[in-house]
């Protein structure tokens, strides 16, 4: 019998415990109710993408060497360079230059390994189609310029959480002019610009 | 106690006066209230789904619902549209027959439920004596068409998801049964209007809560295993079954078992405010108001503003229990079906039936305050 009466208590206990997790696990869930949504309403507003976002690849048809490195570095061999050797000038006579970013995982490697420069990365990240055969961009799309989503008079511009000023959690109605917390790349630019100066500048003058 | 309001005693007298025999005149009358309460039940519907949207939306810091109509209040409507337009599909090797019956049967008795519920005195389409236990039989032939529909699909989710679901209601029935069967012993009656009126008069403190709180307790969650709603959603656990028996639905007949699915969640909302929370009665009971300032209970102007009260605070109480059914979506994760039958068999019958026991024992010694 009191063996029975204690397996009455503990089994009381647990339910008593258990309420008591449903309650705190309510009371979060309750809480969050009242914080300020984290979405961004998409068509109408988009955050700013990040100066090293890559997105899709840009592609200068005129700059390209045809070294076709950004074919050996890429994980897949995906960039298609089309060439001909012209052995009057010899050189190689570049035709066609093709990415399909169907395939493509967006690792910047070709963007980082091209000797002339003539690939680099984009913020376009739209790259929705009827059919995938569509994603297979030539040199005439690579070409292309995406539309900054700052000039879109459609759209709202919002800001990324890094880019927020210190403590600002919600990048709707920022005031003007407000400025992320830490450096910019700029002025970090700026900076070791000036060093350098004095620094040249100091050289100098012990030299003189 | 002044009855209030009576609508069909005042329009089937009107209708007589023009002439009419008796008899005409109140079939005149009948399918007013059944139309009233059928748009009236969709509409709820409506708003249960925009609010469970909504308060999804904020418990997961979104919006939700935004541009269909002022703050997204369309949506629901938009996602009925959609479906009805949906192509209705009957899988090549389904039962028609039964696959098409089945989400009739599910929503045919939800509805028909509806009949029992008051909101005021008189505003009810029939006070049937046996009024909660009509609901609890009704509720038993849902799992029927559950089951059928589960076995008609021909798929091995819809079967698992309809056996579930039978499993499920049949374990909790017995339970929600006992615990209505306390509050019916306390009322003396099983009319909902009875059981409204026997809480009313002390405001907040005379409601069933404080009388029957494991009632209460064990009530609501057999109400929410009833309606399948989470903990208890397994017969349609996405993960683990598609969509259990709604597997293989699309167009209107998924459109019956959303609808149906969500008018017993109303229903059941409801049914927990006019057994535990007092029905159409204010916190404050509006007489005692209204007997402070000398105001007779015959005043028209005051019969109206108490019928309104009564359709409001109900309104309030069942949004108030759906809103945190939403939340317990949201906080609580599904339990498996052992933990479930497990919870049904082994705690909520054996409590449910020493509550049963209590009761008829407080109602022996303290016959005033539970009811002689």
């Amino acid at each position: 019998m009191l063996k029975f009466l204690k397996q009455v208590g503990d089994y009381t206990k647990d339910v008593v415990q258990s309420a008591k997790y449903i309650g705190q696990g309510l009371s979060v869930t309750f809480d969050h109710m009242r914080r300020r949504p984290v979405t961004v309403q998409y068509p109408y507003e988009k955050l700013i993408p990040s100066e090293r976002f890559r997105g899709r690849i840009h592609y200068e048809f005129d700059k390209c060497i045809s070294c076709e490195v950004c074919v050996r570095v890429c994980p897949i061999n995906l960039p298609v360079v089309d060439w001909e050797f012209n052995k009057t000038t010899k050189k190689k006579e570049l035709k066609h230059y093709s990415i399909d970013f169907g395939v493509c995982i967006f690792c910047g490697n070709c963007v980082e390994y091209c000797p002339t420069n003539c690939l680099s990365m984009t913020e376009e990240y739209e790259l929705a189609v009827y059919e995938r055969h569509e994603l297979n961009y030539d040199s005439v799309a690579l070409g292309r310029l995406p539309y900054k989503v700052t000039d879109d008079p459609m759209v709202t511009p919002m800001r990324e959480f890094a880019y927020l000023p210190k403590g600002v959690m919600n990048p709707h109605n920022l005031p003007d002019g407000s400025k992320r917390a830490g450096k910019t790349p700029q002025e970090i630019v700026a900076e070791t610009q000036s060093a350098q100066k004095v620094a040249a500048i100091s050289e100098g003058s012990s030299e003189g | 106690m002044n009855p209030g309001i009576d609508l069909q005693g005042t329009f089937i007298e009107s209708l007589q006066g023009f002439g009419l025999p008796a008899g005409a005149a109140k079939a005149i009358w009948m399918p007013l209230p059944m139309l009233i309460v059928l748009v009236g039940s969709t509409v709820a519907v409506l708003i249960a789904v925009w609010m469970e949207r909504k308060v999804s939306a904020a418990a997961q810091q979104r919006i939700g619902p935004e541009y269909i109509g002022p703050l997204g209040i369309l949506a629901p409507l938009a996602d009925g549209l959609k479906l009805v337009f949906k192509e209705d599909i009957i899988p090549a090797k389904a039962d028609k027959w039964l696959f098409t019956f089945g989400p009739m049967i599910v929503v045919i008795p939800v509805f028909l439920s509806f009949l029992i519920v008051p909101f005021g005195e008189n505003l009810l389409i029939s006070d049937v004596g046996m009024g909660v236990f009509l609901w609890i039989a009704l509720s038993s032939v849902v799992p029927i068409g559950l089951l059928m529909s589960g076995y008609a699909s021909n798929n091995k989710y819809s079967l698992l998801g309809g056996l579930r679901a039978t499993a499920q209601s049949l374990a909790y029935e017995i339970p929600l049964a006992l615990a209505v069967m306390a509050i019916a012993m306390m009322s003396n009656s099983l009319s909902t209007v009875d059981i409204v009126q026997h809480q009313s008069g002390y405001g907040l403190l005379g409601w069933n809560v404080w009388r029957q709180p494991f009632g209460f307790v064990i009530f609501f969650i057999a109400a929410l295993a009833e309606c399948e709603r989470t903990p208890f959603d397994l017969p349609e656990a996405e993960e683990e079954l598609v969509a259990g028996y709604q597997t293989e639905y699309s167009g209107m007949k998924f459109a019956l078992f959303y609808l149906g699915s969500y008018v017993n969640l109303t229903l059941s909302a409801l049914l927990v405010s006019i057994l535990y929370l007092g029905g159409w009665e204010a916190p404050i009971p509006v007489g005692l108001i209204s007997s402070t300032f000398n105001i007779s209970d015959t005043t028209p102007w005051l019969q109206v503003i108490t019928g309104a009260i009564g359709i409001l605070m109900t309104l309030l109480k069942t949004y108030a229990l759906v809103f945190f059914i939403v939340l317990i979506r949201w906080t609580i994760p599904r339990v498996r079906i052992d933990q479930l039958l497990n919870l049904g068999w082994k705690f909520l019958l054996p409590v449910a039936l020493a509550n049963l026991l209590a009761t008829a024992g407080l109602k022996l010694t303290f016959p005033a305050f539970f009811g002689g």
